[in-house]
């Protein structure tokens, strides 16, 4: 049994899709949201009648995980798979392949590179001189183009490829973005420590007393910064910049 | 000895594995045994995504019987991974795993698995089959990442 799904189905189960995290939780993770995105196709395929859906709804609810902004590969694969009329037994295993990968593509890609990257653009843009709502604007258009963009490519890549999806990605080569990005936000952090040590209006310039408040700050978040202690390195480095927009503005 | 690490992960290549174990052995190879995965290639692709630049190799139990001794002589360093005990057990016997080291990672809740640590819940069929894999020469212990504390098996069977 192989059936089309409306368009108005792919786009409800995509838009779904965008609020994956919405019911986030430590024992399914990403499960209840993924069986909310899948709703609209199953509703579909199945009937709206509440007895034939409760199995596959339920199917769907169990723990899955992933990256959030790749979860919709998973997505559009299962979706296609159900189209299909797959056995479950096959979708459930195409689940617990890919939430490794799709888990650390996405954390390598986005969560290393991607937003410290676009991140540290923005300041660099503060750093020469643009004004705030630019900086702020470029911040949020790069961001939330990257993973929009990065959602919809996925979900349709699961679509297209069904459970053949792991060449898909394969050929996609998400790591090697990856490693393309990561230069140019290295070099981005390089020049900005540069300037924020020792440019016009730096550390440096500012004197001895900015600089000792930086090392403390660095020091807190270098051994501090640690998962267990992050409340109290972020509740230090809240104080000191506290301090230090005082300082600045007296 | 070349196998670096013998293991049991229900999830097989993961982040707890590639980079918890990974950048602590540094393997240069995936053994991931299983007989359903060594048939099924588009899973096989799935979980090469999930190693990087490592290579893996599938094999059923039956094939990792007669390679484990080319395994093991093997100048590349390798992370051996079955997804459930009775996998490991099945590789282990007639005393093929005597004297190697037999790590359980996560085997999560499920029907008929009671808790034994957070990270590992256990059938009576997996404690028995445990029980035959130390009889078997095998020494086992849990712990999810590398510096996570080491709990042998008599303490997990301790009831």
């Amino acid at each position: 049994m192989s059936r089309s799904l409306p368009t108005g189905v792919v786009v409800s189960a995509f838009v779904r899709s965008l609020a994956i995290q919405g019911s986030w939780n430590y024992r399914t993770m990403l499960g209840s949201g993924f069986a909310f995105a899948l709703l609209p196709g199953l509703r579909h395929l199945y009937g709206g009648a509440s007895d034939e859906i409760r199995v596959p709804v339920e199917r769907h609810l169990e723990h899955f995980n992933a990256h959030p902004y790749l979860a919709g590969v998973a997505l559009g694969a299962v979706l296609r798979l159900e189209a299909d009329g797959a056995d479950p037994e096959m979708v459930r295993r195409l689940k617990l392949a890919i939430r490794g990968p799709l888990g650390s593509l996405g954390d390598a890609l986005i969560w290393a590179t991607v937003l410290p990257g676009v991140a540290l653009a923005a300041l660099t843009l503060a750093w020469l001189g643009a004004p705030a709502w630019v900086v702020v604007t470029v911040f949020l258009v790069l961001y939330n183009a990257v993973h929009v963009v990065l959602r919809i490519w996925g979900f349709r890549a699961g679509m297209r490829a069904g459970r053949e999806v792991g060449r898909v990605l394969a050929g996609a080569d998400l790591a090697g973005w990856t490693r393309r990005i990561e230069p140019v936000v290295v070099l981005l952090l390089g020049a900005l420590v540069g300037a924020v040590v020792g440019g016009a209006g730096g550390l440096v310039e500012a004197g001895a007393p900015w600089l000792a408040l930086t090392a403390v700050a660095f020091l807190v978040g270098l051994f501090g910064g640690h998962r267990t202690w992050r409340p109290a390195a972020v509740l230090t480095v809240v104080a000191i910049g506290a301090v230090t927009l005082i300082g600045g503005l007296t | 000895m070349a196998i670096v690490l013998y293991r049991v992960d229900e999830r097989l290549i993961h982040g707890q594995v590639v980079i918890g174990w990974g950048h602590e052995l540094r393997p240069e190879a995936y053994l991931l045994v299983d007989d359903e995965l060594a048939e099924s290639e588009w899973e096989q692709e799935l979980y090469r995504l999930g190693a990087g630049a490592v290579p893996v190799d599938f094999a059923s139990v039956e094939e990792a019987r007669r390679r484990l001794g080319e395994w093991r002589e093997d100048a590349r360093r390798s992370i051996l991974l079955t997804r459930d005990i009775r996998t490991m057990r099945r590789l282990g016997q007639d005393r093929l795993l005597a004297g190697a080291s037999v790590n359980l990672g996560g085997i999560h809740h499920g029907p008929g698995r009671t808790e034994v640590l957070r990270y590992l819940h256990l059938t009576e069929e997996d404690r028995e089959d445990l029980r035959s894999l130390t009889e078997e020469g095998a020494e086992i212990a849990a712990r999810d990442l590398p510096d996570a504390p080491r709990v042998p098996l008599s303490t997990l069977l301790k009831d």
